[in-house]
């Protein structure tokens, strides 16, 4: 069955499955080492996480994205998925325009990278495009900086599927495979709660809030049996490039698991998995990048809470919001739930929505920072702001991946094994 | 009053009890949900020799305009000092011996 994503356009998968096709395909095939970004996105590209896009963009669809959020067709899109090489690579390598090469990662065969065009695009115009800041500051923005002067485009096919490793294995899905687990669970309204973080209850909150939300008309006989459910939350954990300080990947997807073994959700309505994804911290672009990922998940809903993959003081709060408004429903077949904070009153006694109670002078708002600072302190948080299955999560990842930390610290960032690997083929 | 960059410091049971043995019980405020929390006041120079000495330690000027991600070990010094001393202002004493090695 022809499955749809983003754009109203078929999902995107180009991949070969079959060892001793994907070996006659490469044989003889020029060589092009990845990074491990163009990997991750080459990958992503070939499973269909970004289509309507078959291979990394070309200069008009680079400039399009960055000057009207679009593609050459008019579909919308937000963030430019480029593929970066120096002019001594290309000589090095003897790349060409209208050849194919075999893309590797770590020495092994990863994808046939069509290359169509070489080109060059001004860094700066495309980070103040898409970031609305040229400060090399921004963490967007200093990634674009160190692009390599030159871009290949062309469609890719994976020939070699990567291996996920533990804890991550059950939470790595493709697009399809996302599509799949949603019809086997009857789930007809879909909303996604993006995330990297470790969850607390203002977290969960935000999650039930877009989950009402999303299954506001629907009849509550289809809630209220235990698995009859016809709306689920899919918790889908951003894993990609780490910073100091951020939580590891595996207390992420770990501890959003938790939320539901521990009954904070019931089995039937909620449900963890992984993309792999650089953050670009792009603020409102990258919200809209999120719900294309998502649109093409299978996803019917997606929750966009304050400063929603924003960075420093960048972006006001609710940018995100206001850009998704700005587009035409029929440009983005996913339909957005705006969400308030989510913080605790003293007063009332409970975690409430700050748009809802009216003890305004007395609320304490949750902070990222806050919740981190009581975690590296090995406080244990009182249950109403932190479930305490998911604290014990923590501390246990902490000791069994995380090298004593559940943060990301130089020795993790030198030690830990990636998420993924390309066995030989 | 002159700004502060503060090093929070949460407190659970434990800690409260030696605090309230040094009788500074009352300099801890309730920051959520009932979780206590000792803010340890730095001037920006205390602020920046800290920041040099822990580089995994950042200045959280969005938020909660504090010095975050002090390692576990780095905050129990700093307020095993504030109970040796009986008193919240350390941060000198405490960067010359970290200084010190």
């Amino acid at each position: 069955m022809e499955m749809i994503g983003h754009g109203g356009k078929p999902l995107v998968e180009r991949v070969i499955t079959d060892k001793a096709e994907a070996k006659k395909k490469i044989a003889g095939l020029k060589t092009l080492p990845a990074s491990r970004q163009m990997a991750t996105e080459a990958i992503g590209l070939a499973y269909g996480f970004f289509s309507p896009l078959e291979g990394f963009m070309k200069r008009a669809d680079v400039e399009t994205t960055c000057k009207k959020m679009e593609l050459t067709d008019g579909t919308i899109w937000s963030i430019p998925i480029v593929f970066d090489i120096s002019d001594e690579e290309i000589a090095k390598y003897g790349i060409k325009e209208g050849e194919s090469v075999l893309l590797t990662y770590e020495g092994n065969p990863l994808a046939i990278f069509d290359i169509e065009e070489i080109f060059t695009y001004n860094k700066e115009e495309f980070a103040q495009d898409v970031y609305g800041t040229k400060e090399d500051k921004h963490p967007g923005v200093k990634r674009t900086y160190n692009y390599k002067d030159k871009f290949l485009g062309g469609k890719i096919t994976l020939v070699n599927e990567p291996v996920v490793r533990e804890p991550f294995t059950p939470y790595f899905l493709t697009p399809r495979q996302h599509r799949e687990k949603f019809k086997e669970k009857n789930w007809i309204k879909i909303v996604a709660h993006q995330t990297r973080n470790v969850p607390h209850s203002g977290h969960e909150w935000l999650m039930k809030h877009a989950y009402i939300a999303a299954h506001g008309d629907s009849p509550v006989e289809q809630m209220e049996t235990m698995g009859k459910s016809i709306s689920g939350i899919l918790v889908n954990c951003i894993v990609g490039e780490k910073r100091t300080g951020d939580y590891i990947d595996e207390a992420i997807v770990l501890t959003q698991d938790e939320l539901r073994k521990a009954g904070y959700f019931r089995e039937d309505i909620h449900m963890v998995s992984m993309t792999f994804w650089d953050m670009r911290y792009a603020g409102p672009r990258e919200a809209v990048h999120h719900a294309i990922i998502r649109t093409n998940l299978g996803l019917t809903h997606h929750m966009f809470g304050r400063d929603h993959a924003g960075v420093g003081t960048y972006y006001h709060s609710y940018q995100a919001h206001h850009l998704l408004m700005s587009i035409p429903k029929e440009k983005l077949n996913i339909t957005p739930i705006y969400v308030l904070e989510w913080a605790y009153c003293p007063h009332c006694g409970e975690v409430t929505c700050i748009g809802l109670c009216g003890h305004w002078n007395e609320l304490q708002k949750f902070s990222g920072t806050k919740i981190r600072s009581i975690i590296m302190d090995e406080v244990k948080p009182t249950r109403l702001i932190f479930r305490p299955e998911v604290f014990d999560v923590v501390m246990e990842c902490a000791k069994k991946y995380g090298f004593g930390s559940p943060f990301v610290t130089e020795e993790y960032l030198k030690k830990a094994k990636p998420a993924f690997s390309i066995p030989p083929l | 009053m002159a700004e502060t960059y503060p090093i929070n410091i949460w407190i659970n049971e434990e800690r409260f009890k030696a605090l309230q043995s040094a009788g500074l019980e009352s300099l801890c405020k309730e920051e959520l949900a009932g979780m206590k929390v000792l803010p340890v006041p730095c001037t920006a120079a205390q602020r920046d020799k800290i920041l040099k000495l822990y580089p995994m330690a950042k200045f959280d000027a969005a938020t909660t305009k504090s010095i975050e991600l002090l390692p576990k070990q780095v905050k129990d010094k700093i307020f095993e000092l504030i109970v040796a001393r009986k008193k919240i202002d350390v941060m000198d004493e405490f960067i010359q011996n970290a200084e010190k090695g």
